[in-house]
């Protein structure tokens, strides 16, 4: 799992959850996937994003000295801080660890890669 | 684009998980038919529901490759692994995650939807009495039933998607559904103007035994 889809994951599903978001993120373990930088995708991914919840990802991956804790203006000029944003959304893969729901502490795992979010009939 | 490779899955793997067929490769010549749209529309997220074996949002990830985030969920553990390794065997980049629909998603979040629903007709009293284990990390042969097996009309979790379509949808998503002639297409159409939606039959195809069709639906407030 890449960080950039951690940003839409939520447990909202949850019978009572009102936001499920963000979610508590746990890393037991990750690789560095290499790929392509193209500032443009970055740049035009943001808008999407959840900054709290980008730079949450950023603590729990220890990056966080190379993300601020609230979103600058004018991002897309700092082409240093959309590198280091394409290095921890895209390139960051999750492959063992869990999520946990911010209202109810419903822990859902993270193995081989795959978060695990389906809800028994009785949660939703 | 081009038909992505499975030769990395194996008889086992489709025991377990749908084998692609022409109702897939309908769905792939789609939105190879819809390219210029797509582009146009520059997609941020794209996700597939039900991606099964994953070769069709496999095969939109690596055509999209660089300008999109692509997603695919399934209630199949072994489908969601295979759609991983089928995006590693072809070079794509996306993530799976073992969900029912988009329940895990944000609302309004999605750009591009693609679903291939379990649209074969059978009584809905045979799907009730097929529960899917998801207390098991391992799934049975059953549960290859929820790949195919809708319930009345087809319909059965076709219609759920569409009740969740709004909350799904970005405003400028739009959302690629396969059909078989038996789930009446026309009454979905109907049904989605009442909810400001505008549905229009992209595609259709006739193989033996079936009538496919792909529904392109987008919200009736987005430019064309």
């Amino acid at each position: 799992m890449k960080l950039s889809t951690y940003n839409f994951l939520t447990s909202m599903a949850i019978k009572g959850v009102k936001v499920g978001f963000p979610l508590k993120l746990t890393i037991n373990k990750k690789e560095v996937v290499e790929s392509e930088f193209n500032p443009t995708f970055v740049e035009r991914m943001l808008p999407k994003l959840d900054w709290s919840a980008v730079y949450g990802a950023a603590q729990v991956a220890e990056l966080t000295d190379d993300i601020p804790a609230v979103q600058p203006e004018n991002i897309g000029e700092n082409e240093l801080l959309m590198q280091k944003l394409h290095h921890l959304l895209f390139e960051i893969d999750v492959l063992e660890g869990q999520l946990e729901c911010p209202e109810t502490g419903r822990v859902f795992p993270i193995t081989d890669g795959i978060p695990n979010m389906l809800l028994n009939e009785d949660e939703v | 684009m081009e038909t992505p490779y499975t030769d990395h899955l194996s008889l086992e793997d489709f025991e377990h998980v749908y084998e692609p067929a022409e109702d897939s490769f309908l769905l792939l010549d789609a939105l190879e038919k819809d390219l210029e749209y797509l582009d146009q529309l520059q997609p941020r997220l794209c996700v597939e529901l039900g991606s099964g074996s994953g070769v069709i949002i496999t095969a939109l990830a690596k055509k999209l490759a660089g300008f999109s985030l692509c997603l695919a969920t399934d209630i199949n553990p072994k489908a969601c692994n295979a759609t991983r390794r089928t995006a590693t065997r072809n070079g794509a980049r996306l993530d799976s995650i073992r969900c029912s629909l988009a329940d895990a998603l944000r609302s309004q979040s999605v750009d591009v939807l693609l679903f291939n629903p379990p649209y074969v007709v059978t009584s809905d009293a045979e799907l009730q009495t097929q529960q899917f284990d998801t207390h098991s990390e391992s799934s049975t042969d059953r549960n290859l039933v929820f790949s195919w097996a809708g319930g009345q009309d087809g319909r059965r979790v076709t219609d759920i998607l569409l009740k969740q379509l709004d909350d799904i949808l970005s405003p400028r998503g739009v959302l690629y559904l396969l059909l078989l002639r038996e789930n009446k297409p026309e009454e979905i159409i109907q049904y989605l103007e009442g909810l400001k939606f505008r549905a229009v039959k992209f595609m259709e195809r006739r193989i033996p035994g079936e009538h496919l069709y792909i529904l392109k639906v987008t919200r009736s407030s987005a430019s064309s």
